[in-house]
């Protein structure tokens, strides 16, 4: 199998308005159950080695909400959205117009409009990028747990850890104007697809 | 005592130098495998990432089977005995209980079976262990002392 590490800048460079722009949808996904419009912070779009991505988000000990879905069709990946525990408990009570500081634990109903928060940001991301390449894929209902980042990061990392030192990442941050909940938004194309992507380009 | 040193994923490290800590931070379905020699006051950790390497990669720590084998290797040189060790391993959660997820992200669990496969054939007794489940852990080991600790969310450390 090709190794991710000897994909081109070049490819990478014209991949990255493609997803760049799957990424604006997504935060429009994400702000249609909010209410609220997101910013979206400059996506990067980069190879990285698997032993840094524990490092990426506050160290792999900090406590996290994971919110985490696989795309299927005729391009596959993964897409994860990390957000900081703290931050997750604030956005509840931004979903359910709660209270500020009403909500401190994650029950099956407060997972449940997280989850639905990846599943409306994936599909637009994959909406937008069926739009632009003609590719299609469809998420998996979202999966979402409670736990350490380096927990979390290493569905990500065993996935993809057997073909390759590195993944590419797509990352961005979602800002609310007002408050912020600081998500993290992460898409892993699978090895696989990434050969069926550079074909084409 | 020394800084925390931090074991990251596919990596391990042997010391004898008292005060120091190895870490391995947020477990998720990743293995620690950790040696000791009670006489020779020697530590090793090890922080493996996917069960077997069928492909003769060159990090061998990132595969608990050629890792535990390096992480043994490593351990002799710094003078530990093999017939001394005391072994004990923690993780292999499985981080997805969603339906329609379980059986592709198994990899804890093979990780597990990979650890006890090896040491069995490195005849290595286990003497504890804290696997499995659905929790990250984040594993101390107190060089020196020997002492390993446990840690989940929301719950104390723990010895193992």
């Amino acid at each position: 199998m090709k190794q991710s590490s000897s994909l081109n800048e070049e490819w990478i460079n014209s991949f990255q308005q493609y997803a760049s722009e799957g990424i604006r949808n997504a935060a429009k996904g994400f702000s249609t159950m909010l209410g609220e419009n997101l910013i979206v912070r400059e996506p990067s779009f980069r190879q990285v080695s698997i032993g840094e991505i524990p490092k990426l988000l506050g160290g792999p000990e900090t406590e996290a909400v994971g919110i985490y879905l696989r795309a299927e069709g005729d391009v596959s990946g993964q897409i994860m959205l990390v957000i900081p525990l703290e931050r997750a408990l604030q956005l509840v009570d931004m979903l359910l117009d709660l209270a500020p500081g009403t909500t401190t634990g994650l029950g099956t109903l407060e997972r449940s409009a997280l989850g639905e928060i990846g599943n409306l940001t994936a599909s637009y991301f994959l909406n937008s990028l069926s739009q632009m390449s003609g590719f299609s894929a469809r998420p998996s209902p979202p999966a979402v747990m409670v736990d350490m980042v380096g927990a979390i990061m290493d569905i990500i990392i065993a996935t993809c850890g057997g073909s390759s030192d590195f993944v590419l990442l797509m990352q961005t941050t979602f800002i609310c104007k007002n408050r912020s909940i600081e998500t993290s938004f992460w898409v892993v194309p699978d090895p696989y697809t990434l050969e069926v992507l550079s074909t084409r380009a | 005592m020394g800084d925390p040193i931090s074991v990251g994923l596919g990596e391990s490290v042997v010391s004898r130098k008292e005060g120091d800590v190895l870490v391995a931070y947020g477990l998720g379905s990743c293995v620690a495998v950790s040696m000791y020699d009670p006489q020779e006051k020697v530590c090793g950790l090890l922080h493996a990432v996917l069960p077997e390497d069928s492909n003769g990669s060159a990090t061998k720590t990132k595969f608990v089977d050629t890792g535990i084998m390096e992480l043994l290797q490593a351990m002799e040189k710094a003078g530990a005995r093999r017939n001394h060790l005391v072994v004990r391993i923690a993780g292999g959660a499985n981080m997805i209980t969603a339906p329609g997820f379980s059986k592709s992200f198994d990899i804890g669990t093979r990780n597990i079976q990979a650890a006890h496969k090896t040491l069995e054939k490195l005849m290595l007794p286990l003497k504890s262990e804290s696997v499995g489940g659905h929790m990250g852990r984040t594993v101390r080991f107190f060089v020196g002392s020997g002492q390993l600790t446990v840690r989940m969310i929301g719950g104390e450390e723990a010895n193992l």
